[in-house]
């Protein structure tokens, strides 16, 4: 019987002291009779091994101990879609902008180089592994304590459909962004051609700014660009639903602005800056900084481009599967807008 | 196929399912068996002579709840040389009882209706 003994100290361990003499009499007074039913079809003391077996049948200790434990959670099933989401928000818009400025930082600001790959892949990882540990923390408190006190006001009975969003037609395009597409374009085409087609950017008598050979090439194919964008946004207002040609055009001129100011960082672009009254080693001081912070752009440059032509291909990807597609539910997951 | 559910999946949502089943109709059960006093192991076994099987780690903190409630009354009593707890249907008990036995009905009989309509 010592088994038994053991058993119920097991249990009681588990249990709140207040119900504890109370739960484990009752179930010593269980486990007992059904020895002793036992023993008396038997007619006999049942063996160690045999009062194992009855143990055992019913469930570990802490098993048992749990069905008298008043069912708790943290955060409960009401609560936890919205937590879920919260979190998958928190690391989208907060972790991962966090690890691209991070690593931004420690490429370009010489105090924060490392000295080693592995030292570089330490500290990122340090860093995020903080920051993700702080967005979860923070995020499961709040939501820990919505649930302990807000939860009980019924804030999530006071709702009326009217204030439901509106139905997700996720190839849509809001003609008011064409509106505004076309108006920013026209705009800064004008301006463009009236003053940045040339070179020279100042030409005053106190100072002078001139820009490499390169830019000519660079500036027309930006009135191109600009060009081909203003015809796909008139498109887009008339018919306001993306097409897989409108989708690729949009992939395409995206692709080349990008490729071509990725370029233009690689090829010293200020030649000449001359200011009265201050000495030409000095201006030339300034030539060299801007041409040189250009060039440390390029990653980034790079990086931003790559990005936008990667939404651009799920654009394409979105209009060839219909909306219903399982990215068209992560895009919704992640409130991704339609009109990306 | 899309839709299809795996054997062991099938098997694992069917015990799941048949619990949830279960689990309301065992209340009935220990309420209709405690209109007379019993104490834990005679209702156990009550409960499985009738073909109700139900393990000791349910129906403890199952009566614990019931009791809580105010559906029965329990007592300490010395009955064999052993202490045990007697638990017996309480008025409010009584009164519940008998509005889940109409609900219990209603519900068959609407099922016995439809699996007729099958």
């Amino acid at each position: 019987m010592e088994l038994i003994e053991r058993y119920l100290q097991a249990v009681g361990f588990w249990l709140p002291k207040t119900q504890k003499q109370d739960i484990l009499a009752e179930l010593s007074e269980d486990i007992r009779s059904e020895v002793e039913d036992k023993e008396s079809a038997l007619d006999r003391k049942l063996t160690d091994a045999e009062v194992e077996n009855i143990l055992k049948s019913r469930g570990s200790p802490i098993m048992v101990a749990n069905r008298y434990l008043p069912q708790q959670h943290l955060i409960g099933p009401v609560l936890f879609p919205i937590y879920r989401l919260v979190l998958k928000m928190a690391f989208l818009f907060y972790a991962i902008p966090w690890l691209a400025v991070w690593l931004c930082i420690s490429s370009y600001i010489p105090s924060y180089h490392a000295q080693t790959p592995g030292d570089f892949i330490v500290g990122a990882l340090h860093g995020l592994w903080v920051v993700v540990l702080y967005t979860f923390a923070s995020v499961t408190f709040g939501f820990a304590v919505l649930e302990k006190y807000a939860l009980k006001s019924g804030f999530l009975e006071k709702w009326n459909p009217r204030n439901l969003p509106s139905l997700r037609a996720a190839n849509r395009i809001k003609r008011s962004n064409s509106i505004t597409e076309i108006v920013a374009l026209v705009v800064t085409c004008i301006w463009w051609v009236s003053f940045m087609l040339s070179p020279v950017m100042v030409n005053r008598p106190d100072v002078r700014i001139v820009l490499a050979p390169a830019w000519r090439y660079y500036s027309w194919w930006i009135v191109a660009l600009i060009a081909v964008t203003i015809a796909t946004s008139f498109l887009n207002l008339l018919r306001p639903y993306w097409t897989r040609f409108r989708a690729g055009m949009r992939l395409a001129t995206d692709s080349i602005g990008w490729g071509m100011f990725a370029w233009l960082c690689k090829t010293n672009i200020v030649a000449e800056i001359a200011v009265r009254n201050v000495s030409p080693e000095k201006t030339l001081q300034i030539t060299n900084a801007i041409n040189f912070w250009m060039g440390r752009s390029f990653p980034i440059i790079v990086v931003i481009g790559i990005a936008i032509a990667l939404m651009d291909i799920y654009r394409i990807f979105r209009v060839k599967t219909g909306p219903n597609s399982c990215l068209g539910g992560l895009a919704s997951i992640c409130g991704m807008s339609a009109s990306l | 196929m899309k839709n299809s559910i795996k054997t062991d999946d099938g098997a694992g949502i069917y015990e799941n399912l048949r619990l949830e089943l279960r689990r309301g109709c065992l209340i009935v059960a220990v309420l209709a068996q405690l209109k007379t006093e019993r104490y834990g192991y005679t209702l156990r076994k009550a409960l499985a002579d009738d073909g109700l099987e139900i393990d000791e780690s349910t129906l403890y903190p199952l009566l614990r709840r019931l009791e809580t409630q105010g559906l029965l009354a329990s007592e300490w009593r010395e009955e064999d040389k052993r202490n045990k707890r007697f638990y017996k249907l309480s008025p409010e008990g009584r009164k519940i009882l008998k509005q889940l036995l109409e609900e219990w009905r209603s519900i068959n009989a609407s099922l016995e209706r439809i699996l007729h309509e099958e």
